[in-house]
């Protein structure tokens, strides 16, 4: 082990020390923590309107506020799904790798992230099924073409953090939001203070990841994980415009009104804003060699 | 709703834009090892596949093995919806 990587592995055991610390402080019984009205008003604004996937663009300036009331309801709907998705991928590799050679040090944080997600997962799910009646299912179908080894570890990791990054830009603002009910405030208002914790976990440990990688592996290689990445960036922002929300909200093609949505310029600035922390980072620590991320 | 023949045309021509490198994929090549169709690729490829076909696909009722080929593509998604008919 190099005198970097001793030096980042000692700056991950004082993180680690803190966040556990901070789990045990801000623990909390999330089946008794949130109100769950019977019902939620369907005329008014399930999502920040600036954040959904409408905002700014030209197919959507002729829908009225009922249409936009409604693809906001269902929209809302999507994303908690895609966090439950999310989070049982997140989870299946976490128990996977927990208490394995390599996770040492961080198999006790670990526990906290497992029991916080098992916890997020059920009141995301909790809404979607109260108030959507349905979890919206994940398309995604895993065809074989994965890494092996510690680039799978990184991978792994990058994944879930970039996810994490992702969900953690809407639950910051839509915490706040007077414009939203009080129950949506709330589940992302306890999102986010939890996903700080896990963002900053999950900073530390790609960061570490990608520095012992970089002893190992080829430019190629680094190139090819990188280009990978870039294109899970995409997948994720694409996966926000579900063709099934359009039509549950009732537009009559919900396929073309996807593809006129992924192609508007209010789009890419939107993306833009949503990617802008998290493509600084990897940049910043040498994993991403530009900004840039391919088109939908 | 389009046409079956049509429908994997525009298939085709899906994959063909996502990977301009080639000009023609016969319908017996491998696309999940020749990294035509991958796991990043799957879900936009599948909204274009939903909308070709007019119905929505539950992945509880397919394989990888429906996607290896654009003939298993075809037959799985086109012609059997084609013999229900």
């Amino acid at each position: 082990m190099t005198a970097t990587h001793v030096e980042a592995s000692e700056r991950l055991r004082q993180v680690l020390d803190r966040l556990v610390a901070m789990s045990e402080d801000d623990y909390y019984n999330p089946y008794q923590l949130f109100q769950w009205p019977d019902s939620l008003p369907q005329e008014q604004y399930w999502m920040s309107p600036e954040l959904m996937s409408t905002h700014g663009v030209r197919a959507a300036d002729e829908l009225t506020e009922q249409q936009l009331w409604a693809i906001s309801k269902w929209e809302s709907v999507n994303f908690y799904s895609l966090n439950v998705h999310g989070i049982r991928e997140l989870l299946t590799e976490v128990i996977s790798r927990i208490y394995t050679k390599g996770f040492e040090d961080t198999s006790e944080y670990f526990h906290h992230i497992i029991g916080e997600e098992n916890e997020h997962m059920w009141f995301f799910a909790t809404f979607c099924l109260k108030y959507g009646g349905k979890i919206y299912p994940d398309k995604g179908m895993t065809l074989a073409d994965g890494e092996e080894g510690d680039a799978a570890n990184f991978l792994v990791f990058s994944r879930l953090l970039i996810f994490e990054e992702i969900v953690d830009f809407f639950n910051k603002r839509m915490g706040v939001d007077e414009r939203l009910h009080p129950t949506i405030r709330q589940v992302n208002a306890i999102h986010h203070q939890d996903e700080s914790r896990h963002i900053a976990f999950g900073r530390q440990i790609v960061a570490l990841l990608h520095e012992r990688l970089r002893d190992t592996s080829t430019a190629a290689d680094l190139l090819r994980l990188e280009g990978y990445l870039k294109r899970y960036l995409r997948t994720s922002l694409d996966s926000l415009c579900n063709p099934a929300v359009y039509r549950d909200a009732g537009l009559p093609d919900p396929y073309a009104f996807r593809r006129a949505v992924l192609a508007d310029p209010a789009r890419v600035e939107l993306e833009s804003q949503i990617l802008k922390r998290t493509v600084g980072f990897l940049v910043s620590k040498g994993i991403f060699t530009d900004e840039s991320i391919p088109a939908s | 709703m389009t046409t079956s023949k049509s429908g994997i045309d525009m298939i085709v021509a899906y994959l063909l834009q996502k990977r301009p490198d080639l000009t023609t994929i016969d319908h017996d090549l491998d696309l999940i090892e020749n990294r035509i169709l991958d796991s990043l690729g799957f879900v936009n490829f599948l909204y274009v596949l939903e909308e070709q076909t007019g119905r929505e696909i539950a992945l509880e009722d397919v394989t990888p093995e429906d996607f290896r080929t654009v003939k298993s593509i075809k037959a799985r998604f086109f012609d059997a919806a084609t013999d229900e008919n």
